[in-house]
């Protein structure tokens, strides 16, 4: 499927198009451009682009607009969010927008790529992602997107905010393997040089609230040296 | 000048000309309060009232004074700021400059993968500059998750985890932490910048001795706050340069040629700063130096 694969890559500055866009051709996708949101809409409607590299901060029209314009028109293209800010509203609000991920500029290519691949793979056509739903639900666990609570069972299980973001993006991607670097950036928005073992505490702490024992893992599976990756099939609800 | 003292001075002008025109005249002369006619109530009622307007008007220009002193020392904190972002961008720029002309002209691959090698080197350092500057901008604002934390294993961890650093071996250690007659008691505090906080402490104390310096890790309680410091003998800070190590992006003179974006102290201040603490550093050249970081206890905090 990603040998056929076109991309719609929306960013003003035309450095980065113009160096991105050959790299994505490279890595085998069809690649189109457009330099604002008004024109990336016009060529979401002429073009029908498998997925959508959006950068936020534009003149007319900004990606968040766009975002919500396609979303509301019930167009769930895969949408990756091109974040020039690293704060953790910005980054939460525009998953509960329905991106189906971001990246914090600046990025490395490469992790592009593999975003990229990684959404067209979960994206079912014609389907909302699991990014734009409310509710997330894997068996017995259900997560609620806009109170912030979780729920095993019957019973509410207390999580910190940190926590609470880790899950969510997890269960937003499930059957992934995440990165600890990504974790990372996904609760603190920031590379930090002794990050990886807050990630890991952060995985501990989750794993004894949810009841999830790490050598038989329900919900997080530990991939030794790479990073976790959410095993459980979920469910997304509105 | 003149024009801004007669006022002032108008009530005590105004109550010494009734005195004496009381004095002077034929005028009823009562006996007011204390023993005072009216006349010297007169008098003294201007005084009294000039002096107050004296008073009020000095308080009002030392105000005026600080808020243009604390405008002036901003501005120059600024200006500083972007000279010191403008050095540390250029040197990273002019290398890449530099390996690009000598990428163009390179004929063997050896020669080009020496100039592509040369050229990511730098762009990390400034990815590691932009990224530092965005989270000391970041922690000004954002939204921080208090908890009680145990100070001993903040310190406990990062001591673990600087060993793993190859030039850890070539330092001798003290780590203390206090268990007797009770262990230190937990501060409220967002467990992963704390543990950034100390990490960058130690780190520089890593960075800035050489093999066979002593570094000290310590932690005690005084007063309600838990203080944290790391010792070292390293080369130490001359005196001019101690008020400005925690400023951002400053590097003082035995910082050339250490590598770091010299926002690590900036970040650490920042940090402590929103845990409502203090950074202290005292130092001796060339015997060492004692970053500290001091934060209420838990039981403070909460109050």
């Amino acid at each position: 499927m990603s040998s056929e694969s076109k991309l719609l890559l929306v960013d003003d500055e035309q450095a980065i198009t113009e160096n991105l866009a050959p790299f994505l051709e490279r890595s085998g996708y069809t690649v189109i451009v457009a330099q604002d949101g008004e024109q990336a809409l016009a060529l979401v409607d002429s073009e029908h682009p498998d997925a959508i590299i959006l950068d936020v901060l534009m003149p007319r029209l900004d990606g968040r607009e766009v975002l919500r314009r396609l979303r509301a028109e019930g167009n769930w293209t895969p949408i990756l969010l091109l974040t020039q800010v690293g704060e953790a509203v910005e980054r939460a609000m525009a998953l509960e927008e329905g991106a189906d991920d971001y990246l914090n500029k600046p990025f490395d290519p490469h992790e592009l790529v593999a975003r990229v691949r990684a959404v067209l793979r979960r994206a079912k056509p014609g389907q909302p992602p699991l990014a734009a739903a409310w509710h997330l639900v894997c068996s017995n666990l259900k997560l609620d997107r806009k109170a912030r609570r979780v729920h095993l069972g019957e019973e509410e299980v207390m999580l910190t905010p940190k926590a609470f973001s880790l899950l969510e993006y997890l269960m937003t991607h499930p059957d992934e393997l995440v990165s600890r670097d990504r974790l990372l950036d996904v609760v603190w928005g920031w590379d930090y040089p002794v990050g990886t073992r807050a990630v890991d505490t952060r995985i501990a702490e989750l794993r004894r609230m949810l009841k999830d024992d790490a050598s038989e893992p329900t919900f997080i599976e530990t991939i030794p040296g790479q990073g976790y990756r959410f095993s459980g099939i979920v469910e997304g609800r509105e | 000048m003149i024009l801004r003292w007669l006022p002032i001075l108008a009530p005590a002008i105004l109550g010494f000309i009734i005195s004496i025109a009381y004095n002077q005249s034929n005028l009823a002369n009562p006996m007011l309060v204390l023993r005072m006619d009216l006349s010297v109530f007169a008098f003294v009622l201007g005084l009294f009232l000039s002096v107050i307007a004296a008073v009020g008007l000095l308080i009002n220009d030392w105000v005026e004074r600080r808020h243009v002193q604390s405008l002036v020392q901003s501005a120059q904190e600024r200006r500083r700021f972007l000279s010191r972002l403008d050095h540390e961008l250029k040197n990273p720029l002019t290398a890449i400059l530099a390996a690009m002309a000598n990428l163009r002209n390179a004929e063997e691959a050896g020669d080009q993968e020496q100039s592509i090698l040369s050229i990511e080197t730098q762009m990390g350092r400034m990815r590691t500059l932009v990224g530092d500057l965005r989270k000391l901008a970041d922690l000004e604002t954002r939204a921080i998750e208090l908890e009680p934390v145990e100070t001993g294993k903040v310190l406990q961890e990062n001591y673990s985890y600087i060993q793993e650093m190859p030039e850890a071996q070539q330092r001798v250690w003290n780590l203390s932490i206090p268990q007797a007659p009770w262990p230190l008691p937990p501060v409220l505090a967002d467990r992963d910048l704390l543990f950034l906080a100390v990490h960058n402490l130690i780190d520089n104390a890593l960075k800035f001795t050489h093999p066979g310096d002593t570094i000290e890790l310590r932690a005690y309680e005084d007063s309600a706050q838990v203080i944290i410091e790391v010792a070292d003998t390293g080369p130490g800070i001359p005196e001019v340069e101690l008020p400005q190590v925690w400023d951002d992006l400053y590097r003082g003179e035995s910082a050339r040629g250490v590598p770091g974006s010299g926002l690590g102290l900036a970040l650490v201040r920042a940090i402590v700063k929103r845990h409502n603490g203090k950074v202290t550093v005292r130092s001796r050249a060339g015997q060492g130096s004692v970053f500290s970081i001091q934060i209420p206890t838990a039981e403070v905090a909460k109050r």
